[in-house]
């Protein structure tokens, strides 16, 4: 119902003072799409989003929306629909008036207003709490009422800053197929801000990682889960080990051996799709589900059980491997009888090992 | 971590039955019993105001011999007093709306400004409170006879102004401040222009502590003998000065009907604030 | 003025093209509903009837009357030379100092009732305690000459305990002026101390009371320590509104204590001698800027938000 329009920023740059928050920064998403900026606090996440609201002026560039460049348009002239962290809800409100605020500002007559918060409530499934005071809510439903608001004035663009991040595990779980679900049956251009991997993952088509004031890596969810770029991407989704290597030689198509910096390991394989050079030096990340536990003696790399912690869907090991700085991590689905010595072997697939850009 | 290697449990005693304790505190009624002294030192000698403006005799005297209304009925004959009342009321209601207009605007801008220049201004607003007002008072009145404004009841609504100020500004600061910014975005981003925002966001939500402010600026114009006793005149009396001048001459109880009839008007406009905002908005501020 | 950036904003520059490099704009901040102009008025007007007022004050203290031929701090002089009036700043200073430690004496327990003990009666005290703003200065004062009058409930009660000899008009005895003074000032005290000793988080006595201190030491090193800044506050507020005061010792107390804002009362309505009571008026703020320096330069040291 939404015609879906898309949201450009070009070169857009912002300092605080002396803190340059946001490094001049490009993106395109598409009509309909919905892209997650995910980052530690303090990447530029945040700032990136007030400036698409028009909350920040930034220092340089442009921000557009369906082509149209409005970045010094006021936010109330920008046509977005935007869930706050903490909702923002207006506490001397109805539910019923919080969702017809957007209407009422736009001149629309009270009962055509009525019909349309009638209409967003049932959408969010809060069709019977029109009179309740914002206080009587629970989070959840307040979430709900939040999402309604925003989205009740037909929006070009949702922005969503951290929607869910005040809610408890199970129910943050269960809103985040909600509010995808209806993201995508409304077809709306949407940006989520996130610290949270998991919904990263979880609510997006594509995920562009923020550090520092700029995007180290944008694009499909599984994409920069399997083929983080850097040591940081790597680590900031998951969990990651990080061993560093030289390459040997070929040993398939876009497969190389790699011999890693640890004592009496047997050389590696490491998938790539372009060439690397024999002698060059590597840092390669392995997620500790691809990492394999073998009998002593089998797999490339000797190693030895420290601990083994339960997890509810799987057993987390942490290994020590000689030559290797800080412990090693591998997830098994089964519990593995470990020898009283804790002498293992550990191995990987070859499309389990990514080759970083980081110089090792 | 939990270590995979078992742990066996402990073994608990056996149950021993339920038993309520309860230590008696001597100290804590100790304190409690103190506590009602003070409580009726506090309240006594208003007490006693409310009591003697209904007795029959002309000079204090205990037990009261009998009671009577015709304290407040001196209040009617006595022209000053009443005339005095008026001046206060208008006053103190005037010189509230006035420091409301130029406070609540003021302590908007400066709540979320984080600029040194910012909490400057915001002690300027708020200074009027710690200057004595007898000096403040007496700086004015020379000032304001200097402009030919000496006596008027111009100069007493500017010099109650100037003390207003402080209660409206702090209130509105404190209530203002304790708001997520975030709300404003919102109605912003709904669509609101700035005056929608204003008028139905920002205004709605700082107007307990306008109240609150309000309040307190008024009952301080309603008792503030040393800043009004500066511009007494025949035309701007305020009730504290008559009254004041009245008891240096005779010491009857009408002075305490009308002392009576004054904590009622503060009684009637503490109520009219809560009717419109709740009292526990007030208090919370 | 805050430079009021939003104006600053230059509207009008034109877009530039897509693949250009983008060109630096004057940020404009974060958005804010409330421009800082908005402060402009009450500037003006404070500016205009406070602190220029203020002002003129300090120089016709110093370039009025007596003050042209015999220099300019001859007003000044006179109060910190002349016995008679170096005896009323001392008599100022007393009477603050003393109504300030009555007040912190009587109303610790009264807040430390409050906040540890009173539960659902504190509403009940704090009502009772904000209730005498309800009622003029004049009232409250006028109720103690009813109350300690030769014929007052108060005088017949000592009386008749024998703790006096025979009936006397208390109320033109000094001590009446203290017993409404701490009256007036003593809720300010109470509540300074309240607001501060419910922050003090009680997990903190809990632990004393757990490292084996008793109750009392508990109250001694935990509770009081951690309570100072509040004591500090109302103590302050307590002595500057004291030093203020004049219509109590107008009342009561049969003119036998004078202090300096009686003195300027005085001189406004009798001597009408204006750079005299100017000064004095100036040493008072004095007296009271001092007090806020303190109040400002020690307090805010101790954290309690726990």
């Amino acid at each position: 119902m939404t015609s879906a329009v898309p949201l450009t920023l070009v070169e857009v740059s912002k300092s605080f003072g002396s803190l340059q928050a946001l490094k001049p920064l490009t993106l395109a998403i598409g009509g309909g799409e919905m892209l997650a900026l995910l980052g530690p606090s303090g990447c530029g996440k945040t700032t990136t989003l007030r400036i698409i609201a028009g909350f920040e002026t930034p220092d340089t560039g442009q921000v557009l929306i369906g082509g149209a460049d409005v970045t010094d348009l006021p936010p109330n002239r920008r046509g977005l629909g935007m869930v706050f962290q903490n909702y923002s809800l207006f506490p001397h409100m109805s539910v019923a008036d919080n969702v017809a605020y957007g209407l009422k500002m736009r001149g629309v007559p009270a009962a055509e207003r009525r019909v349309q918060v009638r209409r967003m409530l049932d959408l969010v499934r809060l069709g019977q709490y029109e009179d309740r005071q914002i206080h009587q809510l629970s989070g959840g439903q307040q979430q709900r009422v939040a999402l309604a608001r925003s989205l009740v004035t037909n929006p070009s663009v949702l922005l969503l800053d951290e929607p869910l991040g005040a809610l408890d595990k199970n129910l943050r779980e269960r809103m985040q197929f909600e509010l995808r679900e209806i993201q995508r049956r409304l077809g709306i251009t949407s940006i989520i801000v996130t610290h949270d991997q998991e919904e990263a993952l979880t609510m997006s088509d594509r995920v562009a990682v923020m550090a520092e004031g700029r995007i180290v890596q944008v694009g499909p969810p599984t994409e920069v889960y399997d083929r983080p770029r850097t040591r940081f991407v790597s680590e900031f989704l998951g969990t990651a080990n990080i061993f560093a290597g030289t390459i040997a030689d070929r040993a398939g198509p876009f497969d190389w051996a790699v011999a890693l910096d640890i004592d009496r390991a047997a050389p590696s394989l490491v998938r790539s799709d372009e060439p690397l050079a024999s002698g060059r030096r590597v840092l390669i990340a392995v997620r500790p589900e691809r990492l394999a536990i073998r009998p002593a003696g089998e797999g490339e790399i000797p190693a030895r059980v420290q601990d083994v912690v339960f997890r509810g869907s799987y057993f987390a090991y942490e290994l020590a491997v000689p030559g290797q700085p800080g412990p090693v991590f591998a997830y098994s689905q089964s519990r593995r009888d470990v020898p009283a010595d804790g002498r293992v072997g550990l191995t990987w697939p070859a499309d389990g090992a990514i080759v970083l850009q980081d110089a090792p | 971590m939990t270590r995979a290697a078992p742990v066996p449990a402990p073994v608990l005693p056996a149950p021993v039955p339920l038993r309520r304790r309860r230590r008696p505190n001597l100290a804590a009624w100790a304190l409690g019993a103190y506590v009602v002294l003070f409580l009726a030192f506090i309240v006594a000698p208003i007490a006693a105001v409310v009591l003697v403006s209904f007795s029959s005799a002309s000079f204090i005297t205990f037990p009261i011999p009998g009671y009577t209304l015709r304290w407040y009925w001196r209040i009617l004959e006595y022209r000053p007093f009443l005339e005095a009342m008026w001046v206060s009321i208008e006053v103190a209601l005037a010189s509230t709306v006035l420091a409301a207009m130029l406070g609540v605007p003021a302590a908007l801008a400066l709540a979320r400004s984080r600029s040194a220049f910012a909490a400057v201004i915001a002690n300027l607003l708020l200074a009027p409170i710690t200057v004595p007002a007898i000096v403040l008072g007496l700086a004015l009145l020379y000032f304001l006879a200097s402009l030919s404004l000496g006596l008027s009841l111009t100069a007493l609504v500017i010099a109650h102004t100037v003390a207003g100020i402080p209660y409206v500004t702090r209130t509105v600061l404190a209530v203002y401040r304790a708001l997520p910014p975030d709300l404003e975005e919102a109605s912003a981003v709904l669509g609101a222009t700035r005056w929608q925002t204003f008028r139905y966001t920002t205004l709605p939500l700082v107007r307990p502590g306008v109240f609150a402010g309000g309040l307190f600026a008024v009952l301080t114009s309603l008792d503030n003998l040393p800043l009004s006793f500066f511009f007494g005149s025949a035309t701007t009396n305020t009730l504290p000065v008559v009254m004041l001048s009245y008891m240096e001459n005779q010491f009857d109880p009408s002075i305490a009907a009308v002392s009576t009839v004054q904590m009622l008007i503060a009684i009637v406009a503490l109520v009219v604030t809560d009717r419109v905002y709740g009292i526990e908005k007030l208090t919370a501020a | 003025m805050i430079t009021d950036v939003e104006m600053t904003a230059d509207a009008e520059r034109p877009a530039p093209a897509l693949a250009s490099a983008a060109p630096a704009r004057g940020g404009r901040g974060p958005y804010r509903l409330v421009r800082s102009r908005w402060t402009i008025p009450v500037l003006v007007f404070l500016g205009f009837f406070f602190v220029i007022p203020l002002g003129t004050n300090v120089w016709r203290s110093v370039a009025t009357g007596q003050a042209l031929t015999a220099g300019p701090v001859v007003f000044y002089a006179k109060l910190l030379r002349d016995a008679y009036y170096v005896g009323i700043l001392a008599e100022t200073l007393k009477v603050g100092a003393i109504a300030t430690l009555l007040c912190l004496v009587l109303g610790y327990p009264v807040a430390y009732f409050m906040v540890r003990h009173a539960g659902r009666w504190n509403a009940l005290i704090v009502f009772l305690l904000i209730a005498p703003l309800l009622t003029s200065i004049i009232m409250r004062t006028f109720g103690w000459r009813v109350l300690l009058a030769r014929k007052g409930p108060v005088t017949l009660l000592l009386h008749d305990w024998g703790l006096i000899a025979r009936p006397a008009n208390l109320a033109d005895d000094p001590v009446a002026v203290y017993v409404a003074l701490v009256h007036v000032l003593i809720p300010f005290m109470v509540l300074s101390i309240v607001a501060v000793l419910q922050q003090v988080d009680r997990r903190l006595e809990e632990s004393s009371r757990v490292l084996g201190a008793g109750p009392l030491a508990t109250f001694l090193r935990i509770t009081l320590p951690l309570s100072l800044d509040g004591v500090a506050t109302g103590c302050i507020l307590v002595f500057v509104v004291a030093n203020g005061s004049f219509l109590t010792m107008l009342l009561l107390g049969g003119g036998k204590v004078t202090t300096l804002s009686v003195l300027i009362y005085q001189q406004f309505n009798v001597a009408q001698d204006t750079g005299f009571a100017a000064a004095m008026g100036n040493l008072l703020l004095f007296v009271a800027l001092i007090c806020l320096a303190i109040q400002a330069r020690f307090l805010r040291r101790q954290g309690v938000k726990a």
